[in-house]
């Protein structure tokens, strides 16, 4: 035994300069290399540039233009601050029902799995059926929806094509889809809840507004947060619900960033602008993921 | 006595209980089961102004899917794509994953990183330098280019995930095996590998599902030659005039195998998609 121990520290050491753990895992990290920090320079550089598709790609340097631009062009300043609306009120609904239902579902006695495997279905659904979906519910002559809310004397417009529906819609087909995911990150984190604190807490006399609040929130606030965080980037990430359904419209109503930037870039095909907005969207994300890696530190998980 | 008036509260709080995720219930399936339901109605009933419940039931949206519209192909080259760079992004990312849970070196950190905020990154950001680069080597339109650009997020989360799953395994197991005789190699093949089996099929099933799912990327880069199925469902809905018969059919087809494989690792879903930070039952 001590012989076997001695020759794998000699393997560990020797035998070839690495160990078979970097040799697994330097190969890889340079194909990752490629695939993203070589496009992640590229984009710096094309931000860099006056980009044109015409006649083959060509590049032409313009400094700091399109940055300059980016900073004083309205028009995207309103797609940022929409956006920010956009973020704002899916995460946030999400948030809020996510944890609700959680709480409902945890609560529990009778048919916990089917009930939560029926509601986490919508999240796997590609958003673009989920954006075509919402079109068919919406459709003013045969939408499903529609016709419930015209009936009941809701709502009586076309609801995709009338500026003050038209972003509630899109939002609600994002709460629609990914609500579940927050429930289903909390349940996980209501599982891990203390049961005996609980008992114990309830032999005090505490009611459950009081156990929610002393118990329960304090341990899964953790918890909470990550969800809000994986929202939190894919919210960003994401925009094949509002490209099918509006597409940006109507007046601009639910042009939020992404849809500005891809609009830019292949539409107007002003490549080397949108990529300077792809970078001001990258910082975002790289904000979250700051604090994402800073929560899985202190949970010991990012060892 | 007062046994029965506690249980029949009990009874009474969960009866509220189910009636309100009953109405949650409804909000989430209504959209689903309506979306099923049309791809099955005759055009007729589909073009009524008043909700259709009861109609002879037809595959005509289906048929016409296939015959006319070239779903067959769609439906391959979405199999291919999805299928191929899950395959590669799972297989490198349990070796760079067992890799980085088993290694110390300064950096590591930042390594991890890199990696988290590659997978994070938005993917219009993404797509757009991309585009120029996929075009400079003649990837675009092609099952190449769409396996390279699924790659560019399912690789960093495979690679992320999987190094969670090995990182909870205490390398004492595979220790002891070396004692036995077994290569450094074969710890990881015969050892940590057949142990991290529920993590390994999570992260192939997400990675299929991130991929399979995709609309951006093939929107982009896809052209006739290589469409996928969500760029098909897309263009139906402004080619052809509104067939929702055929629209909520190819929903059907999209979304179904993604429902069943997604709910079949349910347990560890939530380790998966929150790569990694939050750990299931």
């Amino acid at each position: 035994m001590a012989a076997t121990q001695t020759d794998r520290d000699a393997k560990k050491s020797g035998g070839g300069g690495l160990s078979l753990e970097m040799k697994m895992l330097l190969p890889v990290l340079a194909l990752l290399a490629v695939l993203s920090l070589f496009p992640f320079f590229y984009i710096i550089w094309m931000s860099l540039n006056t980009v044109s598709l015409i006649n083959g790609i060509s590049f032409e340097f313009a400094g700091l233009a399109n940055w300059a631009r980016m900073f004083t062009d309205e028009v995207v300043g309103a797609a940022w601050a929409r956006a920010a609306l956009y973020f704002v009120a899916t995460v946030g609904i999400e948030m809020v029902l996510g944890i609700a239902i959680a709480l409902l579902i945890h609560e529990l006695v009778w048919g916990k799995n089917l009930v939560l495997s029926l509601i986490l279905l919508p999240m796997f659904m590609a958003p673009v059926i989920v954006g075509l979906l919402g079109r068919f519910l919406t459709d003013s002559s045969y939408g499903l929806y529609a016709f419930v809310l015209r009936e009941t004397g809701i709502f009586e417009s076309d609801i995709l094509g009338t500026s003050s529906s038209a972003l509630t819609a899109v939002i609600l087909m994002d709460v629609w889809e990914w609500t579940p995911l927050v429930v289903l990150i909390v349940l996980a984190g209501l599982a891990s809840v203390n049961q005996y604190v609980i008992e114990a807490a309830k032999v005090d006399g505490a009611n459950y507004l009081a156990r929610l609040r002393h118990i329960v929130a304090p341990s899964i606030a953790g918890v909470v947060i990550v969800a809000l965080l994986v929202r939190s980037m894919d919210a960003i990430r994401y925009f094949d619900i509002i490209t099918v359904t509006t597409n940006g419209g109507p007046g601009n109503t639910t042009k939020i960033i992404p849809i500005r930037l891809y609009e830019t870039a292949f539409r107007f095909f002003d490549l080397g602008y949108a990529a300077a907005i792809g970078l001001g969207m990258l910082v975002f994300s790289i904000l979250v993921a700051t604090v994402f890696v800073r929560i899985l530190e202190r949970r010991g998980l990012a060892k | 006595m007062t046994t029965t008036s506690t249980s029949g509260r009990k009874l009474g709080k969960q009866a509220v209980l189910y009636a309100i995720l009953v109405l949650v219930l409804l909000w989430t399936l209504v959209p689903i089961l309506w979306m099923i339901l049309s791809s099955f109605k005759p055009g007729t009933a589909q073009l009524s102004p008043t909700p259709v419940f009861f109609f002879a039931p037809t595959f005509q949206h289906y048929a016409a899917l296939f015959t006319g519209g070239n779903l067959g192909s769609y439906f391959l080259n979405s199999v291919l794509a999805a299928g191929i760079s899950t395959i590669i992004a799972v297989t490198l990312g349990c070796l760079a994953g067992y890799g980085l849970a088993r290694s110390h070196f300064r950096g590591k950190q930042h390594v991890a990183f890199w990696i988290i905020s590659t997978r994070m990154a938005p993917i219009a950001a993404v797509v757009l330098p991309l585009f120029i680069l996929f075009r400079y080597v003649n990837l675009l339109d092609s099952l190449p280019g769409l396996i390279v650009a699924y790659l560019t997020f399912n690789l960093p989360f495979a690679i992320w995930i999987m190094n969670a799953f090995f990182a909870d395994l205490p390398p004492s197991l595979e220790e002891a095996a070396m004692v036995d005789g077994a290569s450094r190699f074969q710890a990881f093949y015969r050892v940590a590998l057949p142990l991290v089996t529920p993590g390994l099929v999570t992260t192939a099933i997400l990675c299929l599902v991130f991929s399979w799912n995709d609309y951006a990327f093939a929107a982009t880069f896809a052209g006739p030659s290589s469409q996928t199925l969500p760029i098909a469902a897309a263009q139906l809905n402004t080619q052809t005039g509104l067939s929702w018969g055929q629209l909520t059919a190819i929903g059907t087809i999209v979304v179904l195998p993604m429902m069943i494989v997604g709910l079949a690792v349910r347990r560890y879903l939530v380790r998966g998609l929150t790569l990694g930070a939050v750990t299931g039952e």
